[in-house]
């Protein structure tokens, strides 16, 4: 059994003269849970759409599971659970009758599937709407029951596609705890999101996406180290002048200094040394109000690596 | 991947859109509303346009003036009622008849005497399609009166051939070519419909996802469209059976051409719906499709009458070849220059293209998460 859950090498979509994803390679490893991170257009969307066997590379191989994707991309879809933004689940019909269907669909053995879907309901806490329409279900019951469809067939590979969305805390909190479960029963979970916390908390590794092309490509931890380690945010009386920004710029190790207002934010690589240059430089021209300190967020890194322009 | 999963999915993807449906007040208009009404639209539109209303004075009661007037009834122009003179105007004025024609009161003694005699006909010429029928009608009733009650004075006839072993009427004739249309209708809005749905919706990436076949996804779509179109034509057939009264000659050629005729038509209608992918559109898209084809096709009589341009339309539409076919299975003769065989062929090849074409398009079309 390859070690490798997917492998995209050298890929590019092209759509027209449109160039979705451009030339990119990326490995993912068994068991891991992977973030694929991009603003909208990025072509994160064209590569989720590759690996699932929906759409086929312009040029460059895909291989998900040690499978070649155009040699027989119905085994991978086999192996493959995939939750869906809109979660795809038919809301007229009733909770088991989603998961029957999907049992259908993915050929799960009759023998044992009742037990099966009782035992994934009530892991999801569903087992006493099993027999309700989707439609009277909440936000987050639906996504929980997109997820238990997703896992009915015991795919290798799950897609979860922004976990989070449209749910409350607590749905989102046993979202979470479900794909951590799955990691530890040694399924690769690759997930697509917008919300860098969830991104955070779940990921092994994050892919950040821009412009079809891989951007970055980390722990969230190694991500937010190699944009500083320290984020320092002061307030100031008067205004940071143009002049002190220049000086704090100019200190050896500090990354950015930005001022807006009455606020100057400095990130810095180099830990306490540099952090004391860059309040003594500061108290030297003006009055430091408050400070604080502290990693940089993975919006930073998200932000510095894709601009801060909107897209469509 | 084996025949017995793509079998469990085609039972599987039959069954839910089946309950979906049926879990839909949107079923109930397509597949019970649209088809009953365009049956009845269009016997509403033959029956008004068939026979004009017409009243009778009868100012003589002798056996010539009853025999013209029973002449009259005979020719299959006009429904005839007896009124008197007052009650006539009276409903010529209010607009319920087309015309009154008064038998004149010495009608008998006039031509037992062999002169002249004048039958007053007053005509509401509001509707010329009316109106000519009446003035056709009318003097054409008249000679063939004479030539019936003096025929050694009439010394011209027609002498009569017909091809067929028997009479059909428009009617009866015409409720077969509307059951086509109504089959057809029937059949592209259920499929439409129903594939159209998983684009709306947004299932259509749990079917796409799936490790199956198109061709079997495709096919459970059509056989759920199938088993609820039939439901709508054994309606539609109920209808033109029960109340119209048109009984088939042959059961087994209705039953035959007829689920030949769906497979084809759900097939297109699947495929529709899947290039739209909206119900909203699927729904007019089969409606516009089926009337011009209707026309197109032969149902107020067979397809070669048409004409060269409409006639060559004619020859390349399934429906002319289904209409032809049921109107073998309903009344017994052949209607166009093909015989069964070729509408048999046709048809099932029809059917055949339209599954293959659907199959192919069908399923990861544009689906993308």
């Amino acid at each position: 059994m390859t070690e490798t859950a997917i492998e995209l090498i050298g890929v590019t979509k092209r759509f027209g003269s449109f160039t979705a994803v451009d030339d990119l390679s990326l490995r993912v490893e068994r068991g891991e849970i992977f973030g694929l991170l991009g603003p909208n257009g990025s072509g994160k969307t064209t590569i989720i759409n590759m690996i699932s066997g929906l759409s086929r590379p312009s040029s460059g191989g895909v291989r998900v599971l040690g499978i070649d994707l155009l040699a027989d991309p119905r085994r991978i879809r086999r192996s493959l659970g995939t939750v869906p933004q809109e979660n795809a689940l038919y809301e007229e019909l009733t909770a088991e009758a989603n998961l029957r269907f999907h049992a259908d669909l993915f050929d799960v053995p009759r023998q044992g599937l009742d037990e099966r879907i009782t035992s994934l309901l009530e892991l999801a806490q569903l087992e006493e709407r099993r027999k309700s329409r989707v439609s009277t279900f909440s936000g987050g019951m639906k996504r929980r029951l997109a997820l238990v469809r997703a896992l009915l067939h015991d795919p290798e590979l799950l897609y979860f596609d922004e976990p989070a969305l449209g749910v409350d805390v607590q749905s989102r909190r046993a979202l979470w705890d479900r794909i951590l479960e799955l990691k530890e029963r040694g399924t690769t979970v690759l997930i697509t999101t917008n919300y860098l916390e969830e991104a955070n908390v779940l990921c092994d590794r994050l892919g950040i996406i821009d412009r079809g092309r891989l951007v970055a490509l980390d722990s969230p931890s190694n991500l937010r180290r190699s944009f500083g380690d320290t984020v320092l945010e002061m307030r100031t009386r008067p205004a940071p002048a143009e002049d002190i920004v220049r000086k704090v710029r100019a200190l050896p190790g500090v990354v950015s200094a930005i001022a807006s207002g009455d606020s100057l934010k400095v990130t810095v690589e180099g830990g306490a040394a540099v952090t004391g240059k860059v309040v003594t430089a500061v108290v030297e021209s003006t009055s430091l109000e408050e400070i604080q300190s502290r990693e940089p967020s993975l919006d930073e890194v998200f932000l510095g690596l894709t601009g801060k322009e909107l897209r469509e | 991947m084996s025949l017995r999963h793509d079998l469990r999915v085609v039972r599987a993807v039959a069954a839910a859109d089946i309950r979906l449906a049926l879990r839909e007040p949107l079923f109930v208009i397509i597949g019970v509303v649209i088809p009953i009404n365009f049956l009845l639209l269009f016997l509403l539109f033959a029956i008004s346009g068939g026979q004009a209303p017409i009243a009778v004075v009868m100012n003589d009661r002798g056996p010539l003036a009853e025999r013209f007037v029973q002449g009259m009834d005979n020719s299959h122009s006009f429904v005839i009622h007896t009124a008197s003179s007052a009650d006539a105007e009276r409903e010529i004025r209010a607009g319920s008849i087309v015309a009154v024609v008064t038998v004149p009161q010495d009608f008998d003694a006039a031509l037992n005497a062999r002169t002249r005699v004048d039958i007053p006909v007053e005509v509401n010429n509001l509707n010329v399609d009316f109106t000519n029928d009446i003035r056709r009608a009318v003097p054409l009733s008249i000679t063939s009166f004479y030539a019936d009650a003096f025929p050694e004075q009439v010394v011209v006839r027609a002498l009569e051939a017909d091809v067929q072993q028997h009479d059909t009427g428009y009617i009866p004739y015409l409720a077969v070519s509307i059951v086509v249309a109504g089959l057809m209708l029937a059949s592209l809005l259920q499929g439409s419909v129903n594939a159209a749905r998983d684009y709306e919706l947004g299932t259509i990436k749990e079917l796409a996802l799936a490790p199956v076949s198109r061709l079997a996804i495709g096919l459970g779509k059509m056989l759920g469209s199938a088993a609820l179109t039939v439901a709508s034509a054994l309606l539609v057939l109920g209808v033109v059976i029960l109340l119209i009264g048109v009984h088939p000659l042959h059961p087994l050629e209705v039953l035959g051409f007829g689920l030949l005729m769906i497979a084809a038509f759900l097939a297109l209608g699947v495929l529709a719906g899947t290039l739209v992918r909206r119900r909203q559109q699927a729904i007019p898209l089969a409606i516009a499709s089926v009337l011009p084809l209707f026309f197109l096709s032969g149902p107020f009589g067979p397809a070669t009458w048409l004409g060269a341009i409409p006639g060559a339309i004619a020859a390349v539409s399934p429906l002319t070849y289904a209409i032809a076919a049921f109107q073998h299975a309903f009344h017994g003769y052949q209607t166009a220059t093909q015989d069964l065989t070729v509408d048999t062929m046709v048809l099932a090849g029809f059917a055949l293209g339209a599954v293959a074409l659907t199959a192919l398009v069908y399923g990861r079309r544009g689906v993308s998460h």
